[in-house]
């Protein structure tokens, strides 16, 4: 059976099951990218729709179900976050469960938005969606769980490789860890490659499955991990501008004052964490739930986050 | 050093790909032919790794072992790193250019 047949099959039944909800669509689209959840790009009545689809049999711990997902994005667009309107939540659309929200225009591609002649303001700009989100109050959102550093250990035990620099990160992240910071409602996955941008700046904040409930400054500090510049190293925050200007506006929204240890520390957390969410993907194909060799091959390229812990290990005068 | 994906379990993925996503779309005979022998070829590698002796990975779990227990004398640092860097001559040689 080649991919193309099962596609095309795969799309006749999603275009019939969505137009039972909401009428004539156009004919969808399936978008790259996404092991654990499908977007499918397609319009109707005018408007342009982004579903978002449950992968078959892919069972994803440590992510928000759909519906979840769903109501964290709705309680960040009524708190007036830049993000997709959400539409409609299905719970069974063709077998299986999947939302419906609007369609941004803009570039998401990292690569590609990192080398885009993007506005100076654009750190600002991040700085000021993040403020709102974590403004967003926790009852609001009732099921999202708290994290716990201790889980990232539980996760790398779950290999059993042995991966001294993820070891060495994780000891001086129990030796050195900053008071703690009352926690609020996290994104979980703030960075280039999780927002829609344009040459005007910043469009929209999706990728949502990760919310939960955590220091804020881990949240902040997310975006600088070396990864997301896309090569673009010397410009911390992304590869799109410095990490100055990003905290002072968060400092200013939320009166947090962060210090920058207090970053460098959520950094080195934010590479560690990367670390063995590599290992993570490449199990995922190891253990046959998810054959591909872009998952399998991240097992190997997570030396070169092992590398950047031990420099910012360096850094820190261990 | 166990690493994982192994180089027998990396081949494995390749040929799943090249064979059940790439063969299918081809419709050149020339390019059928062709990628049938590759796929041929990769699996002889991927035989011939199976053969090999699994990597002794005992150093490395002490290793670990120590600094979970908080045991990190000085140059521990120094250790580790030289060994990452080792894996990603292999694995990604153009990181160490940064």
């Amino acid at each position: 059976m080649t991919t193309s047949a099962i596609d095309s099959d795969d799309r006749t039944e999603m275009q019939e099951a969505l137009e039972a909800l909401l009428g004539p669509v156009s004919e969808p689209v399936l978008l790259a990218g996404g092991a654990s959840k499908e977007a499918w790009s397609v319009d109707a009545g005018g408007e342009r729709l982004l579903v978002r689809r449950a992968a078959v049999g892919v069972i994803h711990r440590h992510t928000l179900s759909l519906r979840h997902e769903f109501e964290v994005l709705e309680a960040a667009y009524e708190a007036g976050v830049k993000a997709p309107r959400p539409i409609l939540y299905i719970e069974d659309l063709d077998g299986r469960e999947a939302f419906v929200m609007e369609r941004l225009d803009g570039e998401t591609i990292g690569r590609r938005i990192v080398r885009m002649d993007v506005p100076a303001g654009l750190a600002v700009e991040m700085a000021e969606e993040l403020a709102k989100i974590h403004a967003i109050p926790r009852d609001r959102l009732p099921f999202l769980e708290a994290a716990r550093l201790e889980r990232m250990v539980d996760e790398l035990d779950e290999f059993g490789e042995p991966h001294p620099a993820i070891e060495l990160g994780l000891w001086w992240l129990r030796e050195n860890r900053p008071p703690a910071r009352e926690s609020v409602v996290v994104h979980g996955d703030y960075r280039i490659g999780n927002l829609v941008v344009d040459e005007r700046g910043l469009v929209g904040v999706l990728d949502w499955e990760f919310a939960h409930v955590d220091d804020p400054v881990r949240d902040l500090a997310f975006g600088l991990v070396r990864a997301w510049r896309f090569g673009v190293t010397g410009k911390r925050l992304g590869g799109i501008g410095d990490a100055e200007p990003y905290v002072e506006r968060y400092n200013e929204l939320t009166g947090a004052d962060v210090r920058p240890e207090e970053l460098d520390y959520w950094e080195l957390a934010g590479n560690v964490g990367w670390a063995i969410g590599c290992l993570t993907q490449a199990q995922r194909h190891l253990r046959g739930q998810d054959r591909s060799v872009e998952l399998a091959i991240l097992g190997r390229l997570g030396a070169e986050v092992e590398y950047e812990i031990c420099h910012l290990l360096e850094q820190a005068g261990v | 050093m166990s690493e994982r994906p192994t180089a027998q379990e990396l081949t494995e993925a390749i040929v799943e790909f090249l064979g059940g996503e790439i063969l299918p779309t081809l419709d050149d005979p020339r390019l059928r032919f062709r990628m049938l022998v590759a796929l041929n070829a990769l699996s002889i590698v991927h035989r011939e790794l199976a053969a090999l002796p699994t990597e002794d990975d005992s150093e490395q779990r002490e290793l670990v072992r120590r600094i979970r227990a908080g045991d990190v004398p000085p140059g521990t640092l120094a250790h580790v790193k030289a060994d990452v860097e080792a894996r990603l001559r292999v694995a990604s040689p153009r990181y160490l250019d940064r």
